[in-house]
């Protein structure tokens, strides 16, 4: 087979369990939790990918793939499925010397996909996490990377200094050199939080990977372990200030927010300006929406496919959802393929794909103030029976 | 038994005015993000069928732009797919002067293909969700050359039909004429046939070469009285809006306010249309929408009442919509007033600006017009 060279290509970590999203990711892994009413997290990375004119990806997975894999298919929706450009799952596999089977770690992962970011002879390599939730263009970070003439470049974020502790974070030299790496420190000397994104020159990753390898010691982690091993050896390591939006949806409480951030006249991500800049995702082929004479639809984003006879507010409703008559969706993200019969009622929540709830059925309730926000979730295909009630942050 | 496909993209285009002024009739926008022609191309696709020639006379470029390779529609394939049957592609003397000599001019492409293979035949002016492999089960079981599908309750007095049928009690064609303002116990034909394509063939060289050129009234009618043309006459009974005038345009938009109809329409399969990525429809603070049929990417703050919002139409606070189809991309200034209006693709509407027409007579705003 004929490889094209590649200046830059991605690799996008999308193996991790996800385990505080709790039911959501069950049996999903988190990249393919769904997001916004017609997206996947995953979309968000992969656009960014294509928007940035990186058009080969590779896909590293390893928790519950199978709906993850069949999301991503051959890369079609993002158009990587042409000749010279793909969207490449790549699963941990057996290997002849037996030595490895599942991925030990982010750099593990890469690692034992060596072969296949050689097929491209790649200048650089984009690391990405299939967890995040912003708009970014790679091209300028790696145009950044290459006049610094840096071995790795981290995009970091500004944090407020209380919040560092739950962060890695970069302590630079006015240039923006790096000169100290910490792993969520108890007390931060600065508020420069990693992204979980870098760009790297291959050669030197490529070496690096099959030293932390051969370390018996390590838990072939790009934080724990790559990014701290490069800076005692002396390389070059940059950090690439990002201001735009962003957000780690981890946890119920930040997907829940993350959605909610889309609405209003002037969103906090506004994902609904830049056409040049669009997040593509796999299309359903459902009709456009039908919205009744007795609905009422305020601050609200409504994917295609659905019909709403009842009240809908302050809310992300996905695609091919129904909302009955005399139903109230109150602060909540309804997850595609959702029913909700009439007379329901969903606060506060966010509610699995496919989930039937039943008539006068009663989920989530309001915020108490003083209190950390209560969200009630379901599974996906889970069934509210009628006139049940799941309470403020309980889960079903 | 397989199924070729020919789709007639422009039959209807002069009836249709403004409308089809820079597109053919299968390239007008249908029911918030559809073409028409998606329909015929979802049912031959969902029915499995895999070779299909478009034929297009002129104002293609927006059609070719709206299906591509056909990839959305599973129709990107090594063997068969989509073709294009512009009459420069097939023709030296450009140009043809109906169905019948198009379809001479397609020998070639219609060759293609296995011999045995049958040929449905589709207009682009009837939109329907229709299982195909059940007409030609029909279609085979009947033993007759030819199948029309007709439906009923189309006929009205009124409106001329292409082909207009009526049926005996035993369900064999009485009477059939083209071109007649038939009364309402006649079918009216769908635009839609399948007979063998060898059978075809024959028949269009026949016709040709005797300088017939139209399909209806220049083979259908004559072979039939002749009985050299058997003929049985499927009907459909489910949804189908003809669009065969601006006026029948509008009510098959608005025909989608009925639950029964959209059921009819995308219940029972997909349908399939280019995909935008456009982000879902943000509703605002103080829009107030009322029976409305809303695409993906649309912004409305304002108000809007028994309408269909295409994609990615902007409705500014205070601005009033009702009974009308605003087309992608339009943008309706605040406060301005629209009832009974027909926008075509990107219209502006300045603020405060009042358009009325009547349910019988919408008003038709031009593509990129300001108003």
């Amino acid at each position: 087979m004929y490889f094209h060279k590649k200046r830059c290509i991605a690799m996008l970590l999308a193996g991790g369990q996800g385990s505080r999203l709790k039911v959501l990711t069950e049996k999903t892994a988190k990249p393919a939790v769904p997001f916004g009413g017609k997206y996947r997290i995953i979309d968000f990375p992969l656009s960014n990918c294509v928007n940035s004119g990186i058009d080969t990806v590779g896909i590293l997975t390893q928790y519950q793939p199978l709906e993850l894999n069949e999301y991503i298919g051959n890369g079609q929706p993002w158009g990587l499925n042409k000749t010279h450009s793909c969207a490449q799952i790549l699963p941990p596999y057996e290997r002849h010397d037996k030595k490895n089977g599942w991925y030990k770690g982010t750099a593990n992962a890469i690692y034992q996909n060596i072969d296949f970011v050689d097929r491209f002879d790649p200048d650089y390599v984009v690391v990405l996490s299939g967890d995040h939730i912003y708009k970014m263009d790679y091209a300028a970070m790696v145009a950044y990377h290459e006049k610094n003439e840096a071995s790795c470049t981290i995009a970091v974020r500004d944090v407020p200094i209380e919040e560092a502790p739950r962060f890695g974070i970069l302590n630079t030299n006015p240039d923006n050199s790096i000169y100290e790496f910490e792993e969520k420190p108890a007390n931060p000397k600065s508020t420069n939080a990693s992204m979980g994104i870098y760009v790297f020159n291959w050669k030197v990753l490529r070496e690096a990977l099959i030293n932390d390898e051969e370390d018996p010691n390590s838990s072939n982690d790009f934080g724990k372990n790559i990014i701290p091993k490069m800076l005692a050896g002396g390389h070059k390591l940059m950090a690439y200030t990002f201001n735009g939006y962003w957000k780690d949806v981890g946890t119920i409480a930040s997907l829940w927010e993350a959605n909610m951030e889309l609405l209003g006249k002037n969103p906090e991500f506004n994902i609904r300006e830049d056409e040049k800049f669009k997040i593509y995702a796999r299309n359903s082929a459902l009709p456009s929406s039908y919205i009744d004479e007795g609905a009422k639809t305020v601050n609200c984003f409504i994917a295609e496919g659905s019909e709403v006879y009842g009240t809908v507010r302050h809310s992300i409703i996905s695609v091919g959802c129904s909302v009955g008559e005399g139903a109230l969706v109150e602060d909540s993200v309804i997850m595609p393929g959702v029913s909700i019969a009439p007379g329901a009622v969903v606060r506060h929540a966010i509610i699995g794909e496919g989930t039937q709830i039943c008539r006068g059925a009663v989920v989530g309730g309001a915020f108490t103030p003083d209190e950390k926000k209560k969200i009630s979730v379901t599974h996906k295909n889970a069934v509210v029976s009628a006139g049940s009630v799941l309470l403020p942050g309980e889960m079903l | 038994m397989t199924i070729q496909g020919i789709i007639f993209a422009n039959i209807y285009d002069s009836s249709l005015g403004e409308l089809t002024n820079k597109r053919t009739m299968a390239s007008l926008p249908y029911g918030g993000r559809y073409r028409q022609i998606d329909f015929t191309l979802s049912n031959m696709s969902n029915a499995d069928i895999r070779r299909i020639g478009i034929i297009s006379r002129y104002n293609y470029q927006s059609l070719m732009a709206h299906i591509g390779s056909g990839e959305e529609w599973d129709l990107e394939l090594q063997d068969g797919g989509l073709e294009y049957l512009t009459p420069y592609a097939v023709s030296p003397n450009s140009g043809y002067r109906g169905k019948l000599e198009a379809l001479y001019a397609a020998r070639e492409y219609m060759a293609k293909g296995t011999e045995d293979s049958y040929v449905i035949l589709a207009d682009s002016s009837v939109l329907c969700n229709m299982d195909l492999n059940k007409v030609l089960e029909a279609h085979v079981a009947s033993g007759r050359d030819m199948t029309v599908v007709a439906k009923e309750g189309v006929a009205n007095g009124h409106k001329q039909l292409d082909l207009a049928m009526k049926l005996d009690e035993n369900g064999q064609i009485a009477d059939m004429a083209v071109d007649y303002v038939a009364p309402s116990e006649y079918l009216a034909s769908m635009g839609m046939f399948i007979i063998e394509k060898r059978l075809l063939m024959e028949l269009v060289e026949n016709r040709v070469a005797r300088n017939y050129y139209r399909f209806e009234r220049d083979l259908i009618l004559p072979m039939w009285q002749e009985k050299k043309l058997s003929v049985n006459v499927y009907c459909f009974d489910g949804v189908a809006l003809f669009t065969e005038s601006p006026e029948e345009y509008y009510t098959a938009n608005l025909a989608l306010l009925d639950k029964d109809v959209r059921d009819g329409l995308f219940r029972d399969r997909p349908i399939y249309t280019k995909v935008r990525d456009r982000v879902p429809t943000y509703y605002g603070e103080n829009t107030n929408i009322d029976n409305c049929i809303v695409a993906d990417g649309c912004v409305l703050e304002g108000n809007a009442k028994n309408s269909v919002l295409f994609r990615q139409v902007t409705l500014m606070e205070g601005a009033m919509v009702e009974n009308s189809l605003i087309m992608n991309d339009s943008v309706i200034g605040e406060n301005a007033e629209l009832k009974c209006v027909i926008l075509d693709k990107n219209v502006t509407v300045r603020p405060g600006a009042k358009l009325i027409g009547t349910l019988q007579n919408p008003i038709i705003i031009k593509r990129g017009e300001i108003v």
